[in-house]
């Protein structure tokens, strides 16, 4: 029996996702950014983003524009759409636990510009029920589908690349 | 033997709230997370030191068990009014592999304080009883302390060092346990021991 319960817990173990199922780590120095790979960027055809569990963590809807997080960490991307094609204009939410703000109320919105880019400043993430993480959603009203992703970065970040491919 | 290793337990649980209390992490933190770091210091205190109050101890054996649960139930709690959606994406099957380390220990944690509470209806033969509550008890502390090592926070640094010392002293005072008994047992079964069956009555 004991046997059995160590083997159970082993495999629970093993299947697990180190960071939380769909999320990686899009830090300066982690696996690259999320989005399009090169691949599909070359295609012209990008896969959609998916929201990940754990995506809507703290999520508020509305942020408010370009309310300033801070410096020393920055989270930049590109919007697409599934021809990967820039998408201008369009919110983006971003929001994230700094040493001076909580995850709740650390948070502002974008809008990308003419190449479909966004970009925002915050001071640097910290550990936030483990480990650094930064959400980043598209929450505007239109034809694209919401979608919200939370990734994670490791202590001492200075930036993270967060690229969106929309779906209608 | 087993006094050195319970003290040793107590002074690791000390040194890791030293180190939790003076950490950046905790500067200006909310004081439900300072409650939640707080109580699970004391908590893998409380684990580093069971397996050294096995014997002749038994009630604060007992009442530690009871404690350390009561501490780690505390310590989710806190996390949950911390942030209802970070702690219960960390306790879906979604979450990351330190919180279904810090899960697992918990279920395991449950077994074992009720297979303590319920040794004497069980009526389970001692060794079956040992291995399932000791070996169980050292994987809850083993799963619950990775889960610590692996979570970033107020335990970085030196609080690595005492979380991972903890780990090492609970390992070593459930394998001292078993190693008080084998020689005992080695003893009765060639006769030299102490009986374990009265001798008959004399004859009139």
């Amino acid at each position: 029996m004991f046997v059995a319960v160590v083997w159970v817990v082993g495999v629970l173990l093993a299947t697990s996702s180190l960071h939380g199922t769909g999320a990686r780590d899009v830090g300066v120095r982690g696996n690259g950014p999320e989005g399009p790979s090169v691949a599909e960027l070359a295609a012209g055809r990008c896969a959609p983003t998916i929201t990940n569990p754990g995506g809507t963590n703290n999520y508020v809807p509305k942020a408010p524009f370009a309310d300033p997080l801070g410096a020393g960490f920055t989270v930049t991307g590109t919007v697409r759409d599934e021809a990967c094609r820039p998408v201008p204009g369009v919110r983006i939410q971003v929001w994230a636990q700094t040493a001076t703000a909580s995850e709740q109320r650390n948070r502002t919105s974008v809008r990308t510009d003419a190449q479909g880019r966004y970009r925002v400043d915050s001071d640097p993430l910290v550990a936030q029920f483990g480990e650094p993480n930064v959400h980043v959603g598209y929450d505007d009203p239109g034809p694209w589908r919401r979608v919200f992703l939370r990734n994670v970065t490791r202590d001492g970040d200075t930036g993270a690349q967060v690229d969106l491919v929309l779906s209608p | 033997m087993a006094r050195v290793g319970f003290l040793t337990a107590g002074v690791l649980g000390l040194a890791g709230l030293v180190v939790a209390l003076t950490s950046p992490h905790l500067a200006g933190a909310p004081v439900v997370l300072v409650v939640s770091t707080l109580t699970a210091v004391a908590a893998v205190a409380g684990l580093a030191a069971q397996p050294w109050l096995v014997r002749g101890r038994v009630r604060v054996h007992t009442g530690v068990g009871l404690a350390v649960l009561g501490l780690v139930v505390v310590h989710v709690a806190a996390l949950l009014v911390l942030s209802p959606d970070d702690a219960l994406f960390a306790m879906s099957p979604d979450g990351p592999t330190r919180a279904r380390m810090a899960l697992i220990s918990l279920v395991l944690l449950v077994v074992v304080v009720l297979l303590g509470l319920a040794r004497r209806r069980l009526g389970w033969a001692g060794p079956t009883f040992r291995l399932l509550h000791g070996g169980f008890a050292l994987l809850a502390t083993v799963l619950g302390i990775g889960h610590a090592v692996l979570t970033d926070g107020a335990l970085e640094g030196w609080g690595t060092v005492v979380l991972l010392a903890s780990g090492v002293l609970s390992v070593a005072g459930g394998a001292a346990a078993v190693l008080r008994r084998r020689p005992a047992r080695a003893a009765r079964a060639s006769g030299t021991g102490r009986a374990t069956v009265p001798p008959p009555p004399a004859p009139r």
